[in-house]
């Protein structure tokens, strides 16, 4: 693993106006120790396999070589794609009127300011290695600014595929997506990868909510085979800013995804909810932590994984109320289904709460699925087979129902569905 | 069609059927009652093949085929149905799903073409309207939130569809108001027909006046101690089981 | 509730507090291979005995004391503390409770734990050990009738050194964290218990624990050895003087409950949990740990009041299929202390339960955590976990937190952990404020509610005395 931060140390950094940002970027993933078994937040997932250290950096033209889809069915959405971290305007559908949306390479003054104000603004970079790792390399990024009482029609569908390169790569994404006053976004990033993709993606993504503004965000990590990825989701909200928010997981063999919500504004509303997948060898780690610095706010959060064959699933869910967040409401779910006798399932569900007028309560549980519904089944002639199935498929499909973005669900199902059936024929009464 | 002989099963070590003995012929419906704990519950569990329910001893006969040979849903299959008498909530599952799963396979067992979408929903929307479920629980989650009342009309529901040769009601009459009552015996009462047969497991004779049994049985430690026809639930209302027991234990 | 209100209630006295005036025969501060000698020899033990703690010892010296988060103390000195005292009277073993200073039993008299004969508790033998040594063993006769061997750890080891030898470090290795090795070196005292096959203990067992003389630490050690299809019910009492430094409790308790055996193991700990400003009380640093054999069962129940700093895990290895594992926990925090204590439960045996209920109540300015572990080995078969965790704040200038580790590699196995905080409400005081239930009854009623399902889990009259430490503890820190 030094021999990684060695190559990243050896790294050239690129020279325009992000360059400040990039350079604190290096100082702080210089000074910051890469986590052992002892670290508590890396207890359970170990870098070892994927911080290797001959990974190309520096890709600069954009692969054609992608083998793989992303297409939402029935999503009116401006869709941009990125391969191995380099925008591809052949692959991407941007309405040229669209004024809310730019990359950071093309951002103007005004743009540029306010990258410059919040990237990074809400994230503690000397504790966050990771994201100071990728600020300081610093590609190309998002910039998602929906101005005031704005709505735009069209949601945003930001793709980052793993092309098939002959060197193992290491990509990082970045987005911001600010939206201000009273307006109203819709944002789903998706990761997607060719199963022979060794890529490690290093992934930041901001979310900045001001008063009264409303966000829906989707993330979906769909990377096949080596396409590992170590990402962070940061989100402020501010007063009565409601966030709904998604993650669904699963196919590459290591994922590790921190999901930061801060309440900051009186009066918010988060939603954080998300299913995770791993089977055959994969391994998946799930940290969210949920702060809420000041009163009246609410945090609802659901997770559920179903982990197969010799998969691992790491989940770590933290809710922190802060001394004066009094009248906070906040809860936390997470249900785990281990189907194989060799999976693993890691949980913490984590109260830390410094004022007494709150509600909070989180529950966890692993089980597999319930004997009593899959004879209930059986007795009304289902297989044994199909009924697994469904009671797997059900049980996460309880979380896809209620998405506002349906067609993501529409998109997702089928995947979901095939993963847990060997034979398509035992899904045919699920879609 | 179903020929019981000198069952016993045991849950949990524990003998609860000792040599239980019953034969119903097609169209027949037999009453069960008898006590709690009597084993009524059991002997539904039993046909069914529930996990946990070890048959000890005896055998049974279901269409000329060894019934304890078969999976649970090749019971299901060959036309065995048992309404539950607390059925299961699967959430994220809809009853739409679940059901046309079950008709699906029932039916291809059967050497029937599956429905398509469009006659499926008829006949279920057939099904629900008969049994007084709004249409929308269709598309709920399996017994998700339903009440007790909705629970056991959705259990007639799914009999209705999957239109079995024995039907197993476990208790459904209890907990349920008389409204519920007559919507539940409406729906038995219309499946009746000379192929089909019911067994009516149940404590009070009150279902009986909704669903008139051929037989009754009563069922206490395990074995059938004494039949008749349904006067026999009239005198068990009036005098309990109590007198029974002493007659049997003599 | 008014603030003045909730400050007269604070400024309540920690009633064990009081200081006995006993001669002791103290060792200086510090920690060397000569001071463990020293304690090996006044006991007089047997060669394999030092040979033990000097290993013991050893590797301590090797090792780092834990970090936590959300605990801040002001570390040990370890040389600066003494790591033996005993009662002069005590040098020439009295024979009988006639013979033992009349001040020592008063001091058990004031803390409600008569010695005497006459006035013992009925129906249970009492331990006493008084800072480094037991003092007094009850009902030694009785208990020897049904095979029972319950005595100081230290007569045990001159008496029954098989067993000792067998048993001890056995399911607490010497090495097994850094307070446990210090204690497996310089332990000095503490209760043996060996229930035989098949017996029923026929009355409960107890130990009271008091720390007395100033900058010393106590570090007693207690084996429990449960025989096949034994029973026995064991009680565990704690208290120590006020003073204004920390004094450190490392204590190292051990039970085996072998094939079919039962053991119910009950602590009220009530240390001196320092001032209202935070200065003095007793570090306690404790390993728990017991080992289930097939059929067994262990229950742990705690009520844990005092102490400045706990950390403390009652354990269960679940070895044996079948074994059950139980922790009942209420830990009250008030002004400046801070609690992590939690369980651990192990699952390796097939079909093994284990139930967890802790109740964590915070006032003051104090920080109360939950920390446990729930692990299913792959050998664990049809094993269930049920983790129930609640918290009560009372104030908001106090902290609750819970960390439960939920660790599953057999699909087999069913988890289940529920964790929920809430406050006294106004709307419940004022409804028994209306009813004419003054505001302290009223809290103690719905604190003494909150903690139920522990207390019933209790020995009666340690539910008792539970309720009333409750009461004493929290009285008035409803904001």
């Amino acid at each position: 693993m030094s021999d990684f931060v060695a190559a990243t140390q050896a790294l050239t950094i690129a020279e325009d106006w992000l360059t400040p940002l990039r350079e604190r970027g290096r100082s702080c993933w210089q000074a910051w120790s890469l986590p052992t078994r002892k670290t508590e937040a890396w207890k359970y997932t170990s870098l070892s396999s994927v911080l290797k250290p001959d990974y190309r950096f520096d890709v600069s033209a954009p692969s054609n070589d992608v083998d793989a889809q992303w297409k939402i069915d029935d999503l009116d959405a401006n869709v941009m794609v990125f391969v191995d971290g380099v925008f591809s305007a052949r692959l991407s559908e941007l309405d040229e009127r669209e004024l809310s949306v730019c990359r950071f390479s093309e951002a103007d003054a005004t743009q540029q300011a306010l990258i410059e104000s919040e990237l990074n603004a809400h994230i503690d970079l000397e504790q966050q290695g990771f994201a100071a790792l990728n600020t300081q390399t610093l590609g190309e990024g998002v910039l998602v600014h929906v101005a005031a009482a704005a709505q735009p029609d069209k949601a945003l569908h930001i793709v980052w595929v793993s092309s098939s390169p002959e060197q193992a790569t290491y990509c990082s994404a970045r987005v911001l997506v600010v939206v201000e006053s009273g307006a109203q976004a819709q944002v789903i990033e998706h990761y997607v990868g060719s199963p022979s993709a060794e890529v490690l993606t290093n992934s930041v993504t901001e979310l900045v909510l001001r008063d009264n503004a409303r966000l829906t965000y989707y993330r979906l990590h769909e990377e096949a085979g080596a396409a590992n990825h170590i990402g962070g989701v940061h989100a402020v909200l501010g007063r009565a800013a409601h966030l709904d928010s998604f993650f669904l997981t699963f196919g590459s063999d290591l994922k590790r995804l921190d999901i930061v919500v801060h309440h900051r504004g009186e009066g918010g509303e988060s939603y954080i909810n998300g299913v995770y997948l791993p089977r055959e060898k994969q391994h998946i780690d799930v940290h969210t932590s949920i702060e809420h610095a000041v009163p009246h706010c609410n945090s609802n959060e659901t997770f559920r994984g179903i982990v197969a064959d010799s998969a691992r699933a790491v989940f770590n869910g933290r809710i922190h109320i802060h001394r004066d967040a009094q009248k906070t409401e906040a809860y936390l779910s997470n249900k785990n289904l281990l189907t194989s006798n060799k999976a693993e399932v890691d949980t913490k569900p984590e109260l830390e709460i410094y004022a007494d007028d709150v509600r909070c309560a989180h529950g966890a549980t692993v089980a597999q699925l319930d004997k009593e519904a899959v004879h209930y089944l059986k007795t009304r002639g289902v297989s044994q087979e199909e009924a697994l199935v469904m009671l797997s498929f059900g049980f996460i499909n309880e979380l896809f129902t209620d998405l506002s973005i349906p067609a993501v669900g529409n998109y997702a199902r089928p995947k979901l569905a095939a993963l847990f059936a060997r034979e398509s024929d035992l899904t045919r009464h699920l879609l | 069609m179903l020929t019981i002989d000198s069952l016993n099963a045991e849950v949990e070590d524990k003998a609860i059927l000792k040599g239980l003995s019953l034969e119903v012929k097609p169209g027949e419906v037999h009453a069960i009652m008898g006590p709690n704990g009597a084993g009524k519950s059991t002997l539904g569990h039993v046909l069914s093949g529930r996990e946990g329910y070890e048959v000890t001893g005896g055998r049974v006969d279901f269409h000329g085929k060894d019934l304890l040979d078969l999976e649970t849903e090749e019971r299901a299959r060959e036309g065995l149905f048992l309404a539950f008498q607390y059925p299961v909530e699967i959430p994220g599952v809809s009853n739409m799903e679940f059901l046309k799963a079950a008709v699906d396979a029932v039916r291809e067992h059967r050497g029937l073409e599956a429905l398509d979408a469009v006659n499926f929903m008829k006949k279920a929307r057939e099904a629900c309207k008969a049994v007084n479920l709004k249409q929308d629980f269709l598309k709920r989650g399996v017994n998700e939130g339903f009440s007790g009342g909705e629970k056991k009309r959705n259990e007639i529901m799914q009999m209705m569809l999957l239109e079995p040769s024995l039907a197993i009601l476990d208790e459904t009459d209890s907990g349920l108001d008389i409204d519920a009552l007559q919507v539940v015996a409406d729906g038995v009462n219309a499946l009746r027909s000379p192929e089909r047969s019911f067994i009516v497991v149940t404590h009070y004779q009150r279902l009986l006046n909704y669903i008139e049994p051929d037989y009754v049985h009563v069922l206490a430690d395990g074995r059938i101690v004494k039949s008749g026809d349904k006067s026999l639930a009239l005198e068990l209302e009036e005098k309990g089981y109590a007198w029974l027991e002493d007659e049997v234990n003599g | 509730m008014s603030q003045e209100q909730i400050d007269r209630l604070i400024k309540k006295e920690y009633a064990a507090g009081f200081v006995s005036n006993i001669e002791s025969e103290t060792l200086p501060p510090g920690l060397d291979e000569n001071v463990i000698r020293f304690i090996s020899g006044k006991k007089n033990e047997p060669e394999w005995m030092l040979e033990w703690r000097l290993k013991a010892y050893r590797a301590w010296l090797e090792m780092e004391e834990p970090e936590w988060a959300h605990v801040a103390y002001e570390k040990t000195d370890y040389q600066a503390v003494s790591y033996y005292s005993a009662p002069k009277s005590m040098a020439d073993k009295p024979k009988s409770l006639d013979e033992v200073d009349p001040e020592l039993l008063e001091t058990y008299n004031k803390l409600g734990i008569p010695l005497h004969e006459q006035e013992m508790l009925a129906g249970v033998a009492v331990d006493a050990v008084f800072d480094s040594v037991s003092v007094a063993t009850t009902f030694r006769s009785k208990l020897k009738e049904a095979g029972v061997i319950f005595c100081s750890i230290s007569e045990a080891i001159q008496e029954y050194p098989e067993l000792v030898k067998k048993y001890l470090g056995s399911v607490v290795p010497q090495k097994d964290n850094f307070f446990a090795a210090l204690n497996s070196a310089v332990f000095s005292d503490g209760s043996f218990v060996y229930i035989p096959k098949g017996v029923r203990c026929p009355m409960e067992l107890s130990t009271y624990f008091r720390i007395n003389e100033s900058n010393t630490g106590q570090f007693e050690r207690t084996l429990i050895v449960a025989d096949e299809g034994s029973h026995v019910s064991y009680l565990e009492g704690c208290t120590a003087p006020m003073r204004d430094e920390n004094q450190l409790h490392a204590a190292v308790v051990e039970l085996v409950a072998l094939d079919n055996a039962n053991i119910k193991y009950s602590t009220v700990q009530n240390w001196y949990p320092g001032d209202s400003e935070g200065k003095g009380g007793i570090y306690n640093f404790v390993t728990k740990r017991g080992i289930a054999h097939d059929h067994a069962r262990i229950s742990w129940t705690q009520v844990e009041t005092g102490s400045a700093v706990t950390w403390k895990y009652p354990s269960c290895v679940l070895k044996g299929d079948h074994s059950v594992g139980e922790f009942y926990s209420v830990a009250l925090t008030n002004n400046c202390q801070q609690a992590d204590t939690g369980t651990k439960m192990i699952h390796l045996g097939k079909n093994t339960r284990s139930t967890i209920i802790s109740k964590g109540i915070s006032a003051g300015r104090s920080s109360n955590a939950y920390r446990g572990l729930v692990r299913m080995n792959p050998g664990a078969e049809g094993a269930r976990n049920y983790t129930q965790c609640d918290s009560l704040l009372i104030g908001d200038t106090c902290a609750a937190h819970t960390f439960p580790y939920i660790e599953s590699k057999n699909p087999s196995a069913i988890i289940e952990h529920e964790a929920t905080t809430s406050k006294v409400s106004d709307d419940q005081l004022y409804l028994c404020q209306q009813r004419g239930i003054d505001v302290e009854k009223a809290v103690s009623m719905i604190v003494n509610g909150f903690c139920k399902e522990v207390f019933k889990e209790l020995p009666m009259e340690f539910a008792v005395e539970a309720g009333k430490l409750l009461e004493v503890s929290l009285e008035g820190s409803v904001g």
